[in-house]
């Protein structure tokens, strides 16, 4: 019961993705690395350019500042130094996203986790050499000060705080974007409950397809993913 | 020397060329002294003092300049009316107060700082009450009498921000943030009414009737940069890291990886955090980001004093 991801719905782009979870749905592309412009050139690396849409209307400032906060996750994802003088480009539409009655933070910090598993999923339907596997995931912490996991728009109405993180296989931190009420003990509980969650979806599967460790209601979504893309794409080999 | 040729001089570069060259590894041999000390001075821990002037622009309602070390910021807010009989579509009633502002976008910045507008959404900065303007209608022979005198919202202030920065040495976001809050604590309102008869908002021009915003509680935003030596073609665990407070120029164009806090006051103590922020490497987990917070958090303490006495 994980969120919904279709693989490859262009045909253009070298990698793509429709990722849809409760609050947004997102469609991502990812072309790379191709030629680069000469003023983004850079001398040892891949630059990585993140492109965002909005539902409607043009980009503005808000999508210029989610778009570093992506861009800055994907270099630490992307093995940038195997295509030096390159360009890596990510193009996110966002197709659903949450009411524009809730506040900005909230609505910012609520894309987020979409955004960086939709691009990830991108990349890695492109073949893009990743360094590591990145889960994101979205936590409220509701009126009542229960933590959810992957709320609905309801509640982030009366949410008391929001949170948006991301962490590796490795378990190292990626992302965390957080905003509303909380303080300190709050966050760290929050961030156990995510790595948890976060680790539980790229959790190993043993021959049979059931999880080896940590059990969470969405399963281990990421790691199925990518398994049926590997065997997806050995498929002709099976088949001769 | 017996043969007559020189010996060579060793490969030696002035300390500015060795920055401009390799500033990662420059950057890497003052912090890996055993008293780790930045090449700007500083140790890893100390932020830059903030100084504050406010009221500098004199067309403005209210007006302040930030300093922290070579980074400056100059903020001006402007005060508009807004009618109420203008805005389209007027938020229902069960709209919350905290919602009110953004809602009606009653704080107007400029295109620089969209994460300073957002922040100041979520911090609720500012109570709409401030910004109301309300007349009480005379009673008529249809009112009840025991229904109190009808108030009715006639129009509300906007306030444009603009902030420019006039020298960036680094950190801007803090700066930027200091200088709206400075400059809102000095914006003075004049008093204004609504005039049945004109059917205008009139102002009065009495320097002594304008009024204050109030900002009870202030949040403090604290940046960090992190440098990290470990890349994609090293070992995990050979990989070490410094997190560097209040990042200027230099250290913000070799750190990747940063984190912002924005704490405020709970009541007493220095306990709610308003917004976190981490992105860009994988060197910062629980416990480092939990020694930012603490420097955030005595950080803010130094900001009260500059604010409140300035």
């Amino acid at each position: 019961m994980g969120p919904d991801i279709s693989h490859h719905p262009l045909h253009g782009a070298d990698g793509s993705v429709t990722f849809s979870s409760k609050l947004c749905s997102i469609l991502a592309a990812a072309n790379g690395p191709v030629e680069v412009q000469r003023r983004d050139e850079l001398p040892e690396e891949a630059a990585v350019e993140v492109n965002i849409r909005p539902v409607s209307g043009v980009s503005g400032p808000r999508e210029r500042w989610l778009e570093s906060v992506v861009a800055a996750v994907l270099r630490s994802v992307l093995h940038l130094h195997m295509h030096p003088r390159t360009l890596i480009q990510v193009t996110l539409q966002i197709t659903k996203a949450p009411s524009s009655t809730l506040k900005g933070a909230v609505q910012d910090v609520a894309l987020l986790p979409s955004l960086i598993n939709a691009s990830f999923l991108a990349l890695a339907d492109g073949g893009l050499p990743l360094r590591n596997t990145v889960a994101a995931v979205l936590l409220a912490v509701v009126s009542t000060g229960e933590v959810r996991e992957e709320p609905s728009e309801k509640e982030l109405v009366g949410c008391k705080s929001l949170h948006g993180l991301a962490y590796n296989n490795h378990g190292d931190l990626l992302l965390s974007e957080s905003a509303g009420g909380f303080d300190l003990a709050e966050w760290e509980r929050i961030a156990d409950q995510a790595e948890e969650t976060c680790r539980a979806a790229m959790a190993p599967l043993d021959e049979d397809g059931v999880v080896m460790e940590g059990t969470t209601s969405s399963g281990p979504w990421l790691r199925q993913e990518l398994t049926d893309k590997a065997q997806a794409a050995v498929a002709w080999r099976e088949a001769t | 020397m017996a043969n007559g040729t020189a010996k060579l001089a060793g490969l030696v570069f002035s300390r500015e060329t060795f920055a401009k060259l390799t500033p990662g590894p420059f950057l890497q041999a003052h912090l890996q002294q055993p008293e780790p000390i930045r090449p700007n001075g500083r140790s890893l821990d100390a932020f830059r003092t903030p100084t504050i002037h406010t009221g500098s622009l004199s067309h403005s309602n209210g007006s302040a300049v930030v300093r922290l070390g070579d980074t400056a910021v100059v903020c001006g807010v402007r005060a508009e009316i807004l009618l109420a009989s203008d805005i389209p579509h007027p938020p229902s009633e069960d709209t919350s107060e905290d919602d009110l502002v953004e809602r009606l976008g009653l704080l107007v910045p400029n295109a620089l700082s969209y994460r300073v507008l957002s922040l100041m959404h979520t911090s609720n900065l500012i109570k709409p009450g401030d910004l109301r303007i309300q007349y009480t209608e005379p009673a008529t022979e249809d009112d009840l009498p025991d229904d109190g005198p009808k108030i009715v919202t006639k129009a509300f202030w906007a306030l444009y921000i603009d902030v420019l920065c006039i020298a960036l040495d680094g950190n801007p976001f803090d700066a930027a943030w200091a200088a709206v809050i400075a400059a809102l604590k000095s914006t003075r309102l004049p008093r204004a009414w609504w005039d049945p008869d004109r059917e205008m908002i009139l102002c009065s021009p009495l320097a002594n009737e304008t009024h204050g915003l109030r900002l009870d509680d202030i949040p403090v935003a604290s940046t960090f940069a992190v440098f990290s030596t470990g890349s994609a073609l090293k070992q995990r665990s050979e990989a070490e890291s410094w997190v560097l407070a209040d990042p200027d120029g230099f250290e913000e164009d070799v750190c990747s990886e940063t984190v912002t806090a924005v704490v405020r006051s709970d009541g007493g103590g220095v306990e709610s955090i308003t917004r976190l922020e981490k992105s860009g490497g994988d060197a910062i987990d629980k416990a480092a980001m939990g020694r930012c917070v603490h420097m955030a958090q005595q950080r803010w303490r130094e900001w009260q004093g500059v604010l409140h006495g300035g």
